[in-house]
């Protein structure tokens, strides 16, 4: 194609081509800089508009086909049987809240699904918590939970303020394992690790906020 | 650059987190608005995301592009699905549904954003309006739209452009500097 795209470049991100115009509109941008950034812009528009629609809210099932879809598999790289691994971040959130730990934010009667409950009693008999250190002048509340065999870690933090990153120590590595994810007044994220982690901190701008150190009993 | 769209680019998982746990209402009430099956959105949504995710390539740009880039995903993915059902059924497209104007209506998505817009769509001429509610709102192709409103095809398509330009123009401006 020689030129500059015709309307379709203010049309293309409103869904109203049709195939073949779409795709011709990709193959373009993807070399015009001009036409890539003008279609850029209508796409900002085209999210604006998106704002006058009625508010929805997903199901919690959607995020944790997400979850299910992008995380890998760390551990034996065999995979869990899907509801288990999914129930996994709900079941610990459910008893962090029964052990009265007395945070609000846990709204678990809408996140937690009727096929999580049996997973509760399992979780409950299989980790362990603990409060995790303040280490700045502005730190963050937060709390890890974690299965005994090290086969996974919860971290979730109260009103985190700006992007949290967990890192994590082993015995042999260490490094930047995730962000937490917003969610409400609360922010978690759930670790699959291949080896225990000794210790984790939280850090924000590159400056640890929290630290924790994990505890187990025998070999994994 | 942002943590958030840094992550995104880098297919790590936690960057698909953060922005579902930002823009998740957004996802779906775009793919609800052309699918009425909850189902069926959220299908939508996932497949859509997912697949964005994993071309990471193919986006840079800051976090308000980024939104744009996968509430359009949704939306392309949504119409796409709209379209191939309606085309495997041979049934007619949903009822064209205007822009939520009744107090019985749910919320919007974000009512101050919503206020904005709606106020910007108001000053759009009115033949440039009507034929980009019919799109937008109305999930119709340009063709549809040419052929609903009896107007060539190559109107349409300019009448819709121009909206879209002034649209670009007005939202830009914030509302207080209009007063």
């Amino acid at each position: 194609m020689t030129g500059h795209l015709d309307d379709d470049a203010e049309l293309y991100p409103l869904g109203v081509l049709d195939d073949v115009a779409a795709r011709a509109v990709e193959r373009h941008i993807a070399s015009c800089r001009t036409c890539a950034e003008r279609v850029t812009q209508a796409g900002l528009v085209a999210a604006s508009l998106a704002s006058t629609l009625p508010a929805a809210q997903p199901s919690p099932a959607l995020a944790r086909r997400l979850n299910d879809a992008v995380r890998p598999q760390t551990d034996d790289g065999a995979r869990r049987p899907k509801s288990m691994f999914a129930g996994f971040a709900l079941a610990a959130a459910f008893a962090l809240a029964s052990i009265g730990l007395g945070w609000r934010m846990l709204d678990l009667h809408s996140r937690l699904a009727a096929d999580d409950l049996a997973l509760v009693t399992l979780v409950h008999s299989h980790f362990n918590h603990v409060s995790m250190t303040p280490e700045s002048a502005n730190p963050v509340a937060a709390k890890v939970l974690y299965a005994r065999d090290g086969s996974w870690v919860y971290i979730i933090a109260d009103q985190p303020r700006g992007t949290l990153h967990v890192v994590t120590r082993t015995a042999a590595a260490g490094g930047d394992a995730g962000i937490l994810v917003g969610s409400g007044r609360t922010a978690t994220l759930l670790l699959r690790p291949v080896a225990r982690i000794e210790s984790l901190s939280l850090q924000r701008d590159g400056t640890d906020v929290a630290s924790a150190r994990l505890a187990y009993e025998g070999r994994r | 650059m942002d943590a958030l769209v840094e992550d995104f680019a880098a297919r790590r998982p936690s960057g698909l987190e953060s922005a579902y746990a930002l823009w998740s209402s957004a996802f779906i009430s775009v793919a609800r608005h052309a699918l009425s099956d909850r189902a069926l959105a959220e299908d939508c949504v996932h497949d859509a995301l997912l697949r964005v995710w994993r071309a990471p390539n193919r986006f840079a740009g800051n976090r308000a592009m980024l939104k744009a880039y996968l509430v359009a995903s949704v939306r392309n993915e949504s119409l796409s699905m709209l379209r191939g059902q309606s085309r495997r059924d041979a049934r007619e497209l949903k009822a064209v549904r205007l822009m939520p104007e009744s107090d019985n209506d749910p919320p919007a998505v974000d009512p101050v954003e919503s206020e904005r817009v709606r106020a910007a769509l108001a000053r759009l001429p009115e033949e440039q309006r009507a034929a980009l509610e019919l799109a937008y709102y109305g999930n119709k192709t340009h063709v549809q739209i040419s052929q609903a409103l009896g107007v060539p095809l190559g109107t349409i398509k300019s009448r819709i452009a121009m909206a879209m330009r002034k649209l670009q123009t007005e939202l830009a401006v914030p509302e207080e500097a209009r007063r």
